[in-house]
């Protein structure tokens, strides 16, 4: 069906050759996309396969460096969010921009200049036609995340939006409230709005896209009316050419030998915030990957191994010692350390110097000083592991600000080491930064385990995991849906595991 | 080169080269301005802005604010007058009273802070007023009526010099008045702890960034309280020092300070924002602020009562100049990264 | 989250509530307290504050602070006295305290919202400057024998022992609110406070927003010297000092939040009221006013604590249930 509107040439949006480059990464390049009036275009693509760079791009957050994009055949400049919004165009994040303190109609008219009365109706209007059900007077804090969702859509429809892009709606919402969505996108669609559908989950793809297309390293390697595909054809499409599965596949796999060893930690039906029933064993001088889609209760699984927030049920055991619930200072003490995956929000101290960083996670031990603070030892500490890593600085007074991301990620792991743990995590270790300085930090997640340090991996990026990981598992809807062994892991099993779909050596969760 | 630059572009130096001016300019309209004993008066007269002012740069570097300081001045004060002289206490066993008092105060406001997530200026600004209260009702159980203070203090030796309590805020070492001792005792104490203690770099690490802090396993929330209990700690030294200096117990001493203490942490290049600051940026605005006040008067007729104007146009000149200053500095990096890039 | 919504629908409402039950409290304690005459001269007296409170509260809504409105109070008031003193008329004195006010609103709003000083250190700068100017203007000495015309109208009843100024404060409290919490641009001062990201991205600017709450802030205190001069009949070079403190006091027990983006004018009233009255039930108590800061203290430190407390509460709950909704999901599908 949309291929005949396609061919009639009545396509809402058209996105030609559209590239962007964030310095010397190119993150789009070369976007070719049409979406017609009515469509629901589900996108979908890895981490990093640059959807969210499009969609600031058609959303006017982003300037695009190369190519156009056409509405109603007309070419346009989206340079800001107002050009992009009296285009029709609205965007519904994932985490909603409400104000919290405000009423929902307080929130969907601020901004507007018509008459309150007229609004009001054109409101209630709206609600009516979408079966809306949604109290006015409430306050936006007392929303759930699907009302906050339902709202942002009624602030795109009061500016009589054309186009609705809807980035991973379902991703915060219970089973019944992903139902009510679902009918309101194709309420949407019948009135001949258009959609994009960025989403994680491939049985939303066939239960309410019409078109999908998906996004691989800056590309639209895809793209077709959803009856043409099957969930296998989706899978294969995510994952890299077939060279290159190839190439990978047929490294030699040395398996590190771990039987006979006692396992360093052993979690037991662990169940928190996020997450339930995990559990797994990690042993000396391995790397175990954790692997999943953004969401899945990766981070607050293993925040919550490291103290940042409450075990509900189950275990934590370092080398036969419990240390459920014990607090941060203390895990530190007990020999884990942590990599977080926000560098900038619970890695980095940025207007403080190289060696301060360095050593941050010391100041409860003794290494650097009793009471006093031994700035040799300080130095020669933060020089060790610089040396050591390969850090690009001028001196150990280097503000860490003012550091490349892959140098400043070399001092957060420098820290997570220097408290000398005997279980290292690492949560998405390379995130942002550049690739040579991603093969230093391969080098030193490798040496880390010829040291007999376990390592435990948290990564969206698959390869990362197949390179490095002696073992994986992975991690769905907050529970372990299957493990590989180092033969096992490949990009198709950990793709599909991933998205929910386990094939081979798995054991359902 | 590099640290000949590096100085310069240190606040500090600025600091330092405004109190030469300062020293300059009012030498040069009244020599009289020189004289080492009335320099040293000048001091004693601020000495409570400016040890109390040390310790609230703790705070502000972790991020919080601390507007309750100077009323703990008055409470300590008439809590040793009216432990010593109504309930008949030794006075030293009254000043320790008063410290433990104003440690509990400190730590009732560095508790809802920290754990409780109060705004720091509004549980401080509660503090202020409870606190001051308090220090009425104190100063209600005394039998000497609240405005005339309470005096008396034990204080001349037989050859007039002044001993026991009085020594603290009059006495000498060896020609410095024992106030002035004791503040460049506090300074040495607060370089070191700040500077050069595990304690001082947890201090800057949570002000920078609080949550990075905690996944170093440091304990912020008794960090952060902590730091309003030293605070507390030496508006109650602060107290002492003035209630012997005056040789009268009052409650509303040290009133009027919160403004001129927070004035001297922030000229003296600590960020409100937190992680921020040092010990000797502090000391240098508040000598500024100190010689400001004692030289208009004497040597520019400046009426003594309107010392705030100039003292407040000085302030808002330079927090704008080092906003507008910050602001071309950064622009001027984004510049030269775009260059790199290119 | 029933319970939490009819929690922060009722900020300014639990503040009424309290007031009420203060004066409950006092009239068991002492029943004459509960005459007409003595609840009204609570109000009455709280003209100032009223005026001092809705004013910064436009600031504190868009999330910023204003300890300059004491300072700005005095020397309004000392200028009103100069002018009284001058035979000027009524008019010309209220016109000048605006345009006094309309001047430190300019400066403090381009300092803070347009330089981006931070608002508490630069307001602190300006409180000295207006408290130098002050000094300035009235040569250093008390400003007082004002003529008849002024010290007439602050004791003037309009109505049932209302003072002409208290009923003048509580319709600039009616149009304040109704201006903030119903009309669209009234509306941007909640909205900047709240979530300026968000904001912006609707086409609120924070910089006029922060700008114009500066320039009302400054407006009020303006006529609160004014009423300042004419009630006291004399004015000092310290007149209006601590005065910022109870504003903010005012607006805080009144249920507006410092971090702005929460709150009403109806609160800030409530709250000015409380914190004049305090004075004068504690005499009916029994207690010397020497209690008066103390209670204020433990006031307002209950009802941050509390509000501190159930905010985090309520923030925690609805992150904790989000995340539980997805792996209830999850077991539902295995």
């Amino acid at each position: 069906m949309s291929e005949a509107k396609k061919a009639l040439g009545s396509s809402l949006m058209t996105i030609r050759g559209v590239t962007k480059a964030f310095g010397t990464n190119s993150v789009l390049k070369g976007i070719d996309l049409d979406i017609a009036p009515g469509e629901v275009l589900a996108l979908i693509g890895g981490n990093g396969a640059g959807k969210s760079t499009l969609m600031k791009i058609i959303m006017g957050i982003y300037t695009l460096d190369e190519g156009e994009i056409r509405m109603d055949g007309q070419p346009v400049r989206l340079g800001k969010p107002a050009a992009a919004l009296s285009q029709g165009i609205y965007l519904v994040p994932q985490e909603p921009l409400l104000f919290p303190n405000m009423t929902v109609r307080e929130n969907i008219l601020m901004g507007f200049k018509e008459k309150n009365s007229e609004l009001q109706k054109r409101l209630e209007n709206h609600m009516r036609e979408l079966g809306f059900t949604l109290n006015l007077q409430r306050k936006a804090n007392t929303l759930s995340i699907a009302e906050q969702q339902l709202v942002e859509i009624l602030r795109g429809l009061m500016r009589e939006a054309r186009m609705l892009i809807l980035d991973e709606p379902t991703s915060a919402l219970t089973f019944g409230e992903v139902q009510s969505l679902f009918r309101v996108v194709r309420d949407l669609k019948a009135r001949g709005i258009s959609i994009i559908y960025i989403t994680h989950r491939l049985n939303e793809v066939f239960e309410i896209a019409t078109d999908v297309a998906i996004m691989r390293d800056g590309l639209i390697t895809l793209q077709g009316p959803v009856e043409h595909f099957t969930r296998e054809m989706l899978i294969r499409g995510l994952l890299p050419s077939d060279a290159a599965v190839e190439a990978l596949e047929n490294r030699a796999v040395s398996e590190t030998a771990v039987s006979g060893k006692e396992p360093v930690l052993q979690v037991r039906d662990l169940s928190g915030y996020g997450f339930s029933d995990i559990t797994f064993d990690l042993y000396p001088g391995e790397i175990l990957g954790i692997a999943g889609v953004v969401g899945a209760g990766r981070t607050e699984l293993i925040s919550t191994i490291f103290g940042r927030d409450k075990v509900l049920k189950g275990k934590v055991l370092l080398e036969g010692k419990d240390i459920t619930g014990l607090s941060t200072k203390q895990i530190l003490k007990e020999g884990i350390n942590f990599v977080p995956e926000d560098r900038h929000y619970h890695g980095l101290f940025k207007i403080r110097s190289v060696a301060s960083n360095t050593t941050s996670a010391l100041l409860n031990t003794k290494e650097i000083g009793q009471v006093d603070m031994n700035r040799k030892k300080q130095n020669a500490i933060a020089q060790k592991y610089t040396d050591e890593f390969r850090t690009k600085i001028v001196s150990l007074e280097d503000l860490l600000g003012s550091l490349s991301g892959g140098n400043q990620q070399k001092v957060v792991i420098a820290r997570a080491l220097s408290t000398a743990p005997k279980v290292v995590i690492l949560d998405e270790p390379t995130r942002g930064i550049d690739a040579a300085a991603r093969a230093d930090v391969y080098k030193i997640i490798h040496q880390l385990k010829e040291t007999g340090v376990a390592v435990l991996m948290v990564s969206s990026d698959i390869e990362e995991v197949v390179e490095l990981a002696d073992r994986a598992i992975t991690v769905f809807q907050g529970r372990i849906n299957a493990e590989f062994r180092k033969n096992e892991i490949n990009q198709d099993a950990l793709t599909s595991a991933s998205f929910g779909i386990v094939k081979k050596g798995g054991m359902a969760g | 080169m590099r640290t000949v630059k590096k100085i310069f572009a240190r606040w500090e130096t600025f600091l330092v080269l405004f109190l030469v001016l300062e020293f300059v300019v009012f030498g040069a309209a009244n020599p009289k301005f020189l004289r080492t004993n009335s320099i040293m008066n000048a001091l004693v007269n601020y000495i409570s802005v400016c040890i109390v002012s040390l310790f609230v740069t703790m705070v502000l570097i972790t991020g919080g604010i601390d507007i309750q300081a100077a009323s703990i001045i008055g409470l300590t004060s008439i809590i040793e007058g009216v432990l010593w002289s109504d309930a008949g206490f030794n006075i030293w066993l009254a000043v320790l009273c008063a410290f433990a008092a104003a440690a509990l105060c400190g730590a009732l406001s560095g508790f809802c802070v920290a754990y409780c997530g109060v705004q720091p200026m509004v549980m401080t600004l509660g503090g202020s007023f409870l606190f001051s209260g308090l220090a009425l009702v104190v100063s209600g159980m005394s039998a000497t009526p609240a405005y005339q203070g309470i005096s008396g203090f034990p204080s001349k030796a037989e050859d007039g010099s002044f001993v026991d309590f009085r020594f603290l805020g009059k006495g000498n070492i060896a020609g410095i008045p024992s106030q002035i001792v004791i503040y460049l005792l506090l300074i040495i104490l607060c370089v070191w702890i700040l500077h050069r203690t595990k304690y001082g770099e947890r201090l800057y690490l949570i002000g920078v960034n609080q949550q990075a802090a905690e996944y170093s396993g440091i304990n912020t929330r008794a960090t952060i309280m902590s730091t309003y209990v030293l605070s507390a700690l030496s508006a109650a030294v602060a107290g002492t020092l003035l209630t012997s200096n005056v040789n009268s117990a009052k409650a509303d001493l040290g009133g009027g300070y919160t403004l001129a203490i927070i004035t001297a942490v922030v000229l003296g290049g600590t960020s409100n924002n937190g992680g921020k600051g040092s010990i000797l940026g502090t000391v240098l605005a508040s000598l500024i602020i100190c010689f400001l006040r004692y030289g208009l008067p004497l040597c520019f007729g400046v009426s003594t009562q309107n010392l705030d104007l100039y003292v407040g146009v000085i302030l808002v000149a330079v927090v704008l100049g080092r906003e507008i200053a910050g602001r071309r500095m950064i622009s001027g990096l984004f510049r030269k990264l775009r260059k790199k890039t290119a | 989250m029933n319970k939490v919504r009819s929690l922060f629908k009722a900020r300014w409402m639990s503040s009424l509530i309290f007031l009420i039950l203060l004066f409950l409290i006092t009239g068991i304690a002492d029943p004459n307290f509960l005459q007409y005459d003595n609840i009204i001269s609570c109000f009455n007296s709280a003209t100032m504050y009223t005026l001092l409170a809705i004013g910064i509260a436009f600031v504190i809504m868009t999330g910023e602070i204003d300890v300059s409105i004491g300072a700005t109070m005095g020397l309004a008031a000392a200028v009103t006295g100069l002018i009284a003193q001058q035979d000027g008329g009524i008019p010309r004195m209220l016109i000048t305290c605006i345009l006094i006010g309309v001047c430190t609103g300019i400066v403090n709003g381009l300092g803070v919202a347009g330089i981006g000083v931070p608002s508490l250190i630069f307001t602190l700068g300006t409180n000295s400057v207006i408290r130098g100017i002050l000094f300035l203007t009235s040569g250093g000495r008390t400003v007082e024998n004002f003529n008849a015309p002024l010290a007439g109208p602050a004791n003037q009843v309009l109505f049932a022992g209302v003072t002409t100024y208290y009923v003048i404060a509580v319709i600039l409290v009616i149009i304040a609110h109704f201006v903030t919490s119903r009309t669209r641009r009234g509306k941007y001062f909640i909205a900047v406070g709240d979530n300026p990201g968000g904001a912006n991205l609707v086409g609120i600017s924070t910089f006029w927003t922060k700008l114009v709450a500066y320039i009302l802030c400054g407006i009020f205190a303006g006529i609160a010297g004014f009423v300042f001069a004419s009630k006291y009949g004399q004015v000092m070079t310290v007149a209006g000092n601590g005065y910022e403190m109870t504003a903010i006091a005012a607006c805080v027990l009144g249920g507006i939040s410092l971090s702005g983006g929460l709150g009403n004018m109806v609160g800030a009233a409530i709250g000015a009221v409380i914190m004049s009255s305090i004075g004068r039930l504690l005499v009916f108590i029994g207690l010397s006013s020497t209690y008066n800061n103390t209670i204020t203290g433990v006031m307002l430190i209950i009802i941050v604590v509390v509000d501190a407390l159930t905010q985090r509460r309520a923030i925690e709950n609805a992150r904790r249930k989000r995340l539980l909704s997805r792996t209830a999901e999850g077991g539902a599908k295995a």
